[in-house]
């Protein structure tokens, strides 16, 4: 089959869905004539028009605002926050608006809205460019958190999100943007709030999403030398979390390691540590590991970057850990 | 659209109607009738109505938390309005919203907010979305003068502006964001819409207590929006006559200056000597103004009456579409 690269397979989804409803549109800095800073919105501008790819100011207040109320008319906008970290300018209308219009007014407005943001670190970006808040996102009942590791599921992920009645927040690791899968060219959706086995096994389940899952698929096959089977669980929506797969496979393996970039405390894996020690606690072995960031910023020195994030050494050495327990 | 003397009666109905209502959600939030926080706009009633009479139920509105007029005006049903605030099943919002949150969509009322300057941001959505489908409808967008200090409100206007989307800023100037006035926190020439100017959108001041005055700046704005020229910000000089929230004292606020406005400025009493001016009875002023606390009257009695929202109800709405995965009541 036809491979494109994840930036490709997101600009692709982009293209048809405009293509097959008008009422989409997106709006974002740089969108238009430069086709976004990572490429995912290319050529969108010059077949549709700035009336429907709008390059805007440095407003994401704005951009979220005007998201909001278009969808709140029943349009689907599609708004692209350059770095998951810029979030914090326009978080209010996230969390008041976004999430809580459905809800506040008894049914009466839904906020179909996509918010495309470029997460992760890798780039040697420090700060202000690398951050992974996708836990400030799963504590706001009402928005619906995706997160694809592969071309394949980027396109099929962003298709369902542009089409979902619910307010979506996007994530794109930008180590994966030059990623390359095999992509179908027709255009389809895959499930939101439905987790995918990468790989089966028996010995110890590991959840990992966006570029962990590429270390845990590794630790896998590296792993298989020692006739260790690992069942690698992508989550690909964080909320609503698919719990149903997640403990059909610990109760299976007993063993479970939930790997993600962001700081350990309060980070989408001690939530899953959580639920599974509320739901599953007798079919443990092992304590749940989580392996993820330093609870510390994300350092300029790429030495200091490369000891903060984990990376696949640290994902195989939890694996372990959990195995020798 | 003029302002005959039957127009002018109705709205002086509609501003009785609107101090009735203050009044009596005043009296029932301090008997505990009402959770929550109340923000009352009594005194204010000459703003909300000479707007809403311009507005009509295709256009957007976004009250601020100091708009329980807009609300009544829109077109829903009042009683639903009382009840809402009230936390009752058979409000607007089914009890969800309360006072601060009342939305009725079909009226083209999209929802009063409690984050003050949150409501400019999206109500350039729905003026985008006027301008994508070629509609002539208009955006309302109440704030206060406390809002202008709120990164919002500049972000949208500079968009506004720029994208020339149908928008009206109504900038309800009534002295005092909560115990703070506007000279002591804001850097502005003469008044705070002069910052429209820098945003090359036009904006004029009113007096805010003269309903003829609110109604035909609006009516100008609103013309310059339907006729595609963009937005603009019409700022409204009244007074809130009690405190920030009912309950607050106010004694931030010095004298007599209370006193003052009640005497010299009220919105009604001076609506009411136009009209007599005009030859209007007193008996049918009288009537409207008795007719007014009889309608508010039966919406206490409709909302005090009205059951509670069920305990089912907590985790309903709280997503629009179910996905696969996901159980009943999570």
């Amino acid at each position: 089959m036809r491979q494109l690269k994840f930036s490709q397979a997101l600009n692709e989804a982009l293209h048809q869905e405009m293509e097959r409803d008008e009422d989409v549109f997106v709006l974002g800095q740089d969108v238009g004539k430069m086709g976004g800073d990572f490429g995912v919105t290319k050529g969108l501008w010059k077949k549709y028009g700035e009336k429907r790819v709008i390059d805007t100011p440095l407003s994401e207040a704005a951009m979220l605002g005007l998201s909001n109320g278009a969808a709140f008319t029943g349009l689907r906008p599609v708004v692209e926050i350059m770095f998951a970290d810029f979030i914090t300018e326009c978080f209010d209308q996230i969390v008041n608006n976004s999430a809580k219009a459905h809800y506040m007014f008894a049914g009466q407005l839904t906020a179909p809205i996509v918010l495309r943001t470029a997460n992760g670190g890798g780039f040697r970006a420090a700060y202000h460019h690398s951050q992974n808040p996708e836990a400030w996102l799963m504590n706001i009942p009402g928005i619906t958190v995706v997160a694809p590791s592969t071309p394949y599921e980027a396109k099929g992920l962003l298709t369902a999100s542009i089409r979902s009645e619910n307010p979506i927040v996007f994530f794109e690791h930008k180590m994966l943007y030059s990623t390359s899968g095999e992509v179908p060219e027709e255009n389809y959706e895959l499930p939101l709030g439905k987790a995918k086995v990468k790989k089966e096994g028996t010995d110890v389940t590991v959840i990992a999403s966006m570029k962990m899952c590429e270390y845990a698929l590794k630790a896998a096959k590296e792993l298989e030398k020692e006739e260790i089977s690992l069942e690698v669980i992508d989550p690909r929506t964080l909320v609503p979390f698919d719990k149903e797969t997640i403990f059909d496979s610990v109760a299976k393996t007993n063993r479970l390691v939930v790997a993600y970039e962001a700081p350990k405390t309060g980070g989408y894996g001690a939530e899953i540590a959580g639920l599974v020690n509320d739901e599953m606690f007798e079919f443990l072995k092992a304590p749940v590991k989580r392996v993820a960031s330093l609870d510390s910023p994300v350092a300029f020195s790429p030495k200091l970057e490369d000891h903060i994030l984990p990376g696949y050494e640290e994902v195989l050495n939890g694996i372990k850990e959990v195995i020798d327990y | 659209m003029g302002l005959n003397v039957d127009k002018l009666k109705q709205m002086y109905y509609h501003m009785n109607l609107i101090r009735r209502f203050e009044e009596k959600v005043d009296e029932h939030s301090k008997k505990g009738d009402i959770p929550g926080f109340i923000h009352l706009s009594i005194g204010q009633e000459a703003c909300q109505t000479g707007v809403m009479h311009v507005l009509t139920e295709n256009d957007y509105k976004f009250p601020d938390h100091r708009s329980h007029g807009i609300c009544l005006l829109s077109g829903s049903s009042k009683e639903k309005v009382m009840a809402e605030i009230f936390a009752k099943k058979t409000g607007l919002c089914e009890g969800k919203g309360g006072s601060m949150h009342i939305a009725d969509v079909e009226v083209g009322n999209m929802g009063n907010n409690a984050i003050e300057g949150s409501i400019t941001a999206t109500s350039l959505g729905t003026a985008y979305a006027s301008k994508y489908r070629d509609e002539d409808n208009v955006t309302a967008v109440f704030i206060g003068d406390g809002t202008c200090g709120r990164g919002e409100l500049h972000e949208s206007m500079n968009m506004a502006a720029n994208l020339k989307v149908p928008l009206i800023y109504i900038l309800v100037n009534n002295g005092y964001a909560i115990s703070t006035r506007a000279e002591e926190a804001h850097s502005f020439p003469e008044h705070l819409s002069d910052r429209a100017a820098g945003y090359d959108m036009p904006s004029e001041v009113v007096d805010g207590n003269d309903v003829k005055k609110v109604y035909n700046a609006m009516e100008r704005a609103v013309n310059r929006a339907r006729n595609g020229e963009g937005p603009s910000m019409i700022e409204l000089l009244t007074y809130r006559w009690q405190g920030h929230f009912s309950g607050d004292p106010a004694s931030y606020r010095p004298g007599n200056e209370v006193e003052k406005w009640k005497e010299e400025k009220c919105p009604i009493k001076n609506l009411r000597s136009k009209l007599e001016n005009k030859g209007v009875q007193a008996g049918t002023l009288d009537k409207l103004e008795e007719d007014a606390l009889k309608e508010v009257e039966e919406m206490v009695e409709f909302a005090l009456n009205s059951p509670e929202p069920d305990l089912e109800d907590a985790t309903k709405y709280i997503y629009a579409e179910k996905y696969e995965s996901m159980k009943e009541g999570e």
